[in-house]
């Protein structure tokens, strides 16, 4: 079978299956990263005040989301898949998922590292903690932007 | 239902009176005290500032000792669950109340008696630490048979101990076997050492310790007289007695338990008298007389008269007057209907209003209670919400800012559940319930849904900045900012919607008069303030290419469409999982009832702090940026924020 037999056949399907990969992995990626970051800002905090862990945690998930969106579109994406597919239809699918893949990778690092200086707002004052949350939160924005596309384009065409 | 009205006082009292005064004040509360200090700076006058530190010193040390009493004491507390703890709270008393029942307690005595019980039990821990570390030098050594002082009595032979790296046994026993007058047994080993006992004659000695050294041999003294074994045995024995000790401290402690409240009580008041003593470093004095100046509701102006004349009798000079707007310094107490003022937390994060200004706080609650809806919209999570607010609103005793904080809750979730109905959403769709409109399908009606909110929420803004400036006189400006934008941003709005043919006619033919006579408006005026010809024509264009700042603020609403979509999809993400696990078999149905929960619980937390600060972020920056500038200072009550009761 040459690469372009493959690609006739089973191509539909090979770059759906990527698409969720790629959504899946970098979006997970960045999560990691970022929830990492908070964390190890956060395990500083607690050798002094643990009874700060709560606000800690919530700053700590806040870069966490974006792998999750990047999961449910691989999820919504995995229940299109078919062994037949077109190519087209499979090069979509690709498509629809980058938005959450790219922007999910990085914006969680850069909302980890806000979240971490959020961690310091806290471990200074208490009160004012929230304002570490709100920073972080304006990050998120663009991921919950990318994120909609990526849903709207896997739910807009049907092949 | 806004910024509550201040009056301003001036009071000339005699110096000696003024901690009676201060006494009666704190009882009354409502004063705000204006720093004198720094307006009268210049001393030239024969004015000095109120200085206290002595008095200040004193009650610190209190502070500082009732407060590690209450420390230690806490320690030995039988602690309640949380969830009782929440619904007993924190005991209510009024100033005098606390007063009366504080001043009967000799408190620094019960402090100083905890506080050197405490030290007492710190000093045997650190005795109980030395024994444990001798002991620990001591273990390895436990099997050596012979006293340490019958070692060192020999006549011809030497006994030496020490370690060897255990890595290197073999060359031990390579050099100890070519040594003549050497004798040497391993004692003890662990996972790094051995542990050597060695005999030599003692012309040998020091060569044999030599090749020993190659092997990082070290010399070990044990600084005791028994065996090792008998001096652990003692050390052991010394460790119970202290043991002993400790629980008979502990059990003293305990029983001092019941007095743990009046602690907290002393705490409280003391913190109070501190503010008290402190509040009086803002006056100023001559030799006999004191001036104070500061700030009152003009509401509580009888009240605060009388507890004056309570105090001082007749012998004081006293003006009230009310604050000027414009005075930036007048004090800020906000006071709003039952359901506004659970959001003036929102505007005291963001910054209280100043005096001239008016309080956002009524115009913002319905808006942020929508938007929160829309965003976390879900009919499961609205209930949740709803009953769980209840719940503690009804059952807990709590503080009046954690009622506040609780009831904010509990007013949104009427939101949450009705936008759930209308999108149709129960936990994500695990039951089917019919809605006005499906969001994963009509995105699209949502999208023009949420940016016609963000219309109509940044027009509302505008307007409150032309009513501001209209309650100022300033009329033209309140056509030139206000106006003329309502006839650029509402013209081409229109004029857009008819050019995509839903609105026709004669409306397309008015609106874009209305638009280009708006923005012309904006030209010619947007630089009025500039001194020059070509700055006003400059600041006019610059004012005008605002409109793109316009164009940001409405997109910036789809958030209430992404974040609906986004807390949607992520429930109906878990249920798909559950749904999957279900199907095998009976363990499968139990995971996926545990993965419903826990991640329809976990999407809950998301949503709402999604919600939360999302629509935190469209009050801050697209509603109050119109018109709001905030930066008042906050009035302080003449109270100490209490940390363990509640003060009525």
């Amino acid at each position: 079978m040459t690469i372009s037999e493959f690609l006739v056949n089973y191509g539909g399907i090979f770059f759906a299956g990527l698409g969720i990969a790629c959504a899946v992995i970098l979006s997970g990626i960045g999560s990691a990263r970022g929830v990492g970051i908070v964390g190890e800002a956060a395990a500083g905090l607690m050798i002094e005040e643990p009874q700060k862990f709560g606000r800690s945690l919530i700053l700590q998930l806040l870069p966490g989301t974006q792998g999750l969106y990047g999961f449910v579109i691989g999820l919504l994406v995995l229940g299109k898949l078919d062994v037949g597919m077109p190519l087209a239809e499979g090069l979509y699918l690709f498509a629809a998922c980058l938005p959450i893949a790219l922007v999910g990778w990085k914006s969680a690092i850069s909302q980890g590292r806000v979240a971490a200086s959020g961690i310091t707002l806290l471990a200074k004052n208490e009160e004012n903690s929230t304002y570490g949350i709100i920073y972080a939160v304006m990050v998120e924005t663009y991921a919950l932007l990318s994120f909609v596309t990526s849903l709207i384009l896997v739910n807009a065409v049907s092949f | 239902m806004a910024i509550v009205k201040m009056s301003e006082f001036s009071l000339f009292a005699f110096d000696v009176e003024k901690e009676a005064l201060l006494k009666t004040l704190q009882n009354f509360g409502y004063v705000h005290f204006s720093n004198l200090t720094e307006e009268f700076g210049d001393e030239s006058l024969g004015l000095e500032p109120v200085k206290v530190p002595h008095k200040l010193t004193e009650i610190e040390e209190k502070l500082s000792k009732v407060s590690s009493a209450v420390s230690i004491l806490s320690k030995y507390e039988q602690k309640e669950s949380s969830i009782k703890a929440m619904m007993e709270g924190n005991k209510t008393y009024s100033f005098e109340e606390l007063e009366k029942i504080v001043l009967d307690i000799d408190y620094i005595a019960l402090a100083d008696e905890i506080l050197s019980l405490s030290k007492e039990k710190d000093d045997i821990v650190q005795k109980i630490e030395h024994l444990r570390t001798e002991i620990d030098e001591l273990k390895p050594w436990q099997y050596l048979g012979a006293s340490i002082e019958t070692l060192s009595n020999t006549y011809f032979s030497d006994i030496t101990i020490g370690t060897v790296s255990r890595k290197l046994k073999e060359k031990l026993i390579e050099i100890m076997s070519e040594a003549e007058n050497g004798y040497y047994e391993i004692i003890n080993e662990d996972k790094n050492n051995l542990y050597l006992l060695l005999i030599s004659h003692k012309s040998d000695t020091d060569d044999l310790i030599d090749s020993l050294k190659n092997l990082s041999f070290t010399k070990v003294k044990l600084q005791i007289k028994l065996t090792p074994d008998e001096e652990i045995k003692i050390r052991e024995e010394k460790i119970k007695k202290y043991e002993l000790e400790i629980e008979e401290i502990e059990n003293n402690l305990k029983e001092r338990l019941d007095y743990l409240e009046n602690l907290k009580l002393a705490f409280d008041y003391l913190n109070n008298l501190k503010l008290r003593f402190s509040v009086s470093e803002n006056f100023i004095k001559t030799e006999k007389v004191v001036f104070i100046k500061g700030y009152i509701p003009t509401s509580k102006k009888d009240e605060f008269e009388k507890s004056v004349r309570e105090a001082l009798g007749n012998v004081y000079y006293l003006e009230i007057k009310e604050a000027e707007k414009e005075n930036p310094k007048v004090p800020i107490l906000l006071e709003n209907s039952n359901y506004a003022e659970t959001f003036e937390s929102l505007t005291g994060m963001y910054a209280l209003p100043k005096y001239s200004e008016i309080d956002p706080t009524p115009f913002l609650a319905p808006f942020y209670t929508l938007f929160f809806g829309m965003m976390a919209a879900d009919v499961g999570y609205g209930l949740i919400m709803l009953l769980g607010t209840f719940f503690a609103l009804k059952k807990f005793k709590l503080s009046d800012a954690q009622r506040k904080s609780i009831k904010f809750f509990y007013y949104l979730s009427f939101s949450v559940i009705i936008w759930g109905f209308i999108y149709g959403s129960l936990f994500g769709g695990v039951v089917k319930i019919p809605g006005l409109i499906d969001p994963a399908n009509d995105y699209n009606t949502v999208l023009l849904m949420s940016i016609a909110f963000g219309v109509i929420h940044v027009m509302f803004a505008l307007g409150l900045k032309a009513y501001m400036l209209i309650r100022d006189r300033k009329i033209l400006d309140a056509l030139f900012d206000v106006g003329f934008w309502y006839f650029a941003l509402i013209g081409s709005i229109v004029f857009l919607l008819s050019t995509m043919g839903i609105i026709g006619g004669v409306i397309k033919t008015i609106s874009l008069v209305m638009m280009i006579v708006g923005m012309l408006g904006i030209v010619a005026t947007g630089g009025r303030s500039s001194g020059s010809i070509g700055g006003k024509l400059a600041g006019g264009f610059y004012s005008l290419y605002g409109i793109t700042g316009y164009i940001g603020d409405f997109v910036s609403y789809s958030r209430l469409m992404a974040l609906g979509l986004a807390g949607g999809f992520i429930a109906g993400a878990i249920n798909m999982i559950a749904g999957m696990v279900s199907g095998l078999g009976v363990v499968g149905f139990i995971l996926a009832i545990v993965i419903f929960i826990a991640g329809q619980l976990f999407n809950l937390g998301l949503s709402l702090l999604g919600a939360y600060v999302h629509s935190i972020r469209l009050i801050y920056v697209e509603f109050f940026g119109k018109f709001y500038e905030g930066g008042g200072p906050k009035f302080n009550l003449l109270r100490a924020k209490p940390k363990y009761i509640n003060i009525k």
